[in-house]
């Protein structure tokens, strides 16, 4: 009896093994993708995990990467750091990842560095910009960042802002670690560029805020030219709604990092966006008007779906990008090879050529900056004109 | 930071903080009504003004051709949310009564994480945003400053609403009983009340005023998912310091609550969330049942 069941055993485990996909050829490389996939800022987090799965398509469909699938696992890891290590450190456990991409928040940018450093896991930050995540005492040769990151993105703005006549500038932002180093940015920055400009107030909403209009009125009071915003997404449509019936933005110039300018930051505000003031995003559809710009929106429709690509899909595609490339130059997948590739590794980007820097694991990425502006050509506002502002003469 | 107040700015700051006592007192008082008779602690009243805002948003999307279509939509949306919270508290929460409190919060915490995935479902991630009313867009000038109609209507709203509730609750038989039920709902029961009935109603009533705070605060922000979460710790602060179960209480809680905050921020920006928490503990320490409520026997 005892046998018969052993054969029964070792009969079902053996069939169960030999038909799964995968196992009988090479085994997949599998990397593990936490991102925000609920809560506030889910509408960034899914295109991101979209464009991350567009380029695993595109290298699997193409025969994948050293004769091996590469295979992605997307998990929601919500909006908190506590999450997001626990959500890798499962994939890590669990799942046998062999590279973590994955995070939004800069503090889960911090945190998914942290494990992986713990975990000896190569680790590619594709949204989390806080600056000291590539700094020293917390760089180490684990984490790499393809996104752009805080310091480049407050320095492109003050360049910016002191092209502008303004000699009095006041600056809002959340009070937290995004929120001050962008602004611990940009401020010097501009204080460099033009030694006559004058700080008149630095307010500091919490997180989250829902009630902006003592901000803004504190702000006002402090009489301002020009006002620099470090709040995002749904943040800044909540400032922006609140603020544009006291004709805020026409009173003041007004530059918002922090990616005002995305799509669906301007879709999700729609008529309540004000236009003609100056901001960034990942990537903009209508430009530039090159070949290989417009092969990418091409392959983002066609892979979405969707009529207007998201600026966030590029984040994903990217990080997921350099992977592979390194993972096919350095001719395996063990960590400290892939590592080596990646330092220095130019790739074609959603963003056309992209380095990642050997010094400091950071990507010379840039941004698109432009003024929001109401054309006859689509439903909401595009940036125009628009440019990209590239990082490398502002980064250390 | 060097800037001179005019007495204007300080006007204005003191209605933005009047703005928001208002939007924070129509969330806090459907939890204090819901606590002082079913005594819920409701941790899914802010999922229940995110519902109402999205449902908002949702009627507006449906009537956009129709100009009247935002106070449309202030009516029946909070109304279906009203009518969700009598359904939740007829098949789910009435067999919890008996259970101890820690189960009831954690049943309510889960409540948070059904209707949040709920919401995602059925609206998604995308921020939703929807207009001021047409007769209630742009500012009018108060002392040289500007300050948005819709916020001036707000605060007009406010002690409408609560003056409004309190006459139905002293003049009619239904608000007798809810009164009665939040001194002794035993006695009530004794008396031939139909408790049960009594508490869906109050739960009823309770979900309809958080989903009109949700439906009234969606022209001021964005609707998306997490604010239910946002909320309901201000709103637990200002039930803290009026007084569980209080109606008056919460209201003036929240008068406290708001204008400090905006006060704060005008004299010390970086420090001026401390100062509602200062209130809350002085508050907890001198008279934990808060400014107008009454000690819990027991």
């Amino acid at each position: 009896m005892m046998k018969k069941l052993l054969i029964f055993l070792i009969l079902v485990v053996g069939i169960f093994t030999f038909t799964q996909p995968g196992l009988t050829a090479e085994k997949s490389i599998t990397v593990g993708f936490p991102m925000y996939l609920s809560g506030g800022g889910a509408v960034f987090g899914k295109p991101s995990a979209e464009g991350a799965k567009m380029l695993v398509k595109e290298v699997n469909d193409a025969g994948g990467v050293l004769g091996r699938k590469i295979e992605l696992l997307v998990r929601d890891c919500k909006g908190s750091p506590e999450e997001a290590t626990r959500v890798a450190t499962e994939m890590i456990s669990k799942d046998n990842i062999d590279f973590l991409v994955g995070g939004l928040t800069s503090s889960q940018g911090l945190a998914l560095s942290e494990v992986s450093k713990q975990e000896e896991i190569l680790y590619i930050a594709p949204i989390s910009k806080v600056a000291t995540m590539t700094e020293p005492p917390r760089f180490h040769k684990y984490v790499f960042r393809a996104a752009c990151n805080s310091k480049t993105e407050g320095r492109s703005a003050a360049v910016l802002t002191a092209k502008k006549p303004w000699k009095r500038i006041a600056t809002i932002g959340p009070d937290y670690s995004y929120g001050h180093s962008v602004t611990g940015a940009f401020v010097p920055m501009l204080k460099k560029l033009k030694p006559e400009v004058e700080i008149v107030h630095q307010a500091w909403p919490k997180l989250g805020e829902s009630d902006y209009m003592p901000f803004i009125n504190v702000v006002m009071a402090s009489k301002p030219e020009a006002v620099f915003s470090t709040l995002w997404g749904g943040h800044f449509i909540t400032f922006a709604k609140q603020a544009s019936p006291l004709g805020f933005f026409e009173k003041y110039g007004f530059v918002s990092a922090g990616e005002a300018g995305c799509l669906e930051a301007i879709k999700g505000a729609g008529e309540d966006m004000p236009a003609a003031i100056i901001s960034n995003a990942y990537d903009t559809f209508y430009y530039p008007d090159t070949a290989w710009h417009r092969d990418w929106v091409a392959r983002s429709k066609a892979f979405t779906g969707e009529t207007y690509p998201s600026s966030w899909l590029g984040t994903g595609y990217d990080a997921m990008k350099f992977l592979v490339e390194a993972i096919k130059k350095a001719g395996t997948t063990d960590t400290d090879d892939v590592i080596k590739a990646l330092e220095g590794l130019t790739i074609d980007s959603s963003v056309g050529k992209l380095t990642m820097r050997a010094k400091d694991h950071q990507a010379a990425r840039g941004q698109y900056w432009g003024t929001l502006t109401k054309v006859p050509e689509y439903p909401f506002l595009i940036l125009k004109p628009v440019e990209y502002i590239s990082a490398e003469e502002l980064m250390e | 930071m060097g800037i001179g107040f005019d007495a204007s700015f300080v006007f204005i700051q003191l209605l933005n903080g009047l703005t928001n006592a208002m939007f924070i007192f129509l969330i806090a008082s459907g939890l204090s009504i819901i606590f002082g008779v079913l005594r819920i602690l409701n941790f899914a009243h802010g999922s229940l003004y995110m519902l109402g805002a999205y449902m908002t948003h949702q009627c507006v999307s449906f009537f956009i051709n129709s100009p009247g279509r935002f106070w449309l939509a202030v009516l029946i949306a909070p109304l279906t949310v009203a009518l969700l919270g009598g359904v939740i508290e007829r098949t789910l929460l009435r067999r919890l009564y008996r259970h101890e409190e820690l189960i009831q919060l954690l049943f309510t915490y889960a409540l948070v994480l059904i209707l949040s995935d709920f919401a995602r479902f059925l609206w998604g991630v995308d921020q939703l945003s929807v207009s001021r009313p047409p007769i209630l867009k742009g500012a009018v000038e108060i002392f040289g400053q500007y300050f948005p109609k819709y916020n001036i209507f707000i605060i007009l709203l406010g002690p409408c609403i609560a003056f409004f509730f309190w006459l139905l609750m002293l003049r009619t038989r239904w608000g007798r009983m809810i009164r009665a039920a939040a001194l002794d709902r035993e006695t009530l029961g004794a008396l031939g009340v139909n408790v049960d009935r009594l508490f869906t109603v109050v739960f009823i009533i309770g979900s309809w005023l958080a989903a009109l705070g949700g439906a009234l605060v969606a022209p001021v922000t964005t609707i998306r998912p997490g604010m239910d979460v946002e909320i309901i710790i201000n709103a637990f602060i200002v039930v803290v310091i009026g007084g569980m179960g209080s109606f008056w209480g919460t209201f003036w809680g929240a008068m406290i609550v708001g204008p400090v905050y905006a006060m704060g921020i005008l004299v010390f920006p970086r420090l001026s969330i401390i100062f509602i928490y200062v209130i809350m503990i002085l508050i907890l320490i001198t008279r934990p049942w808060g400014l107008l409520g009454r000690p819990l026997e027991r």
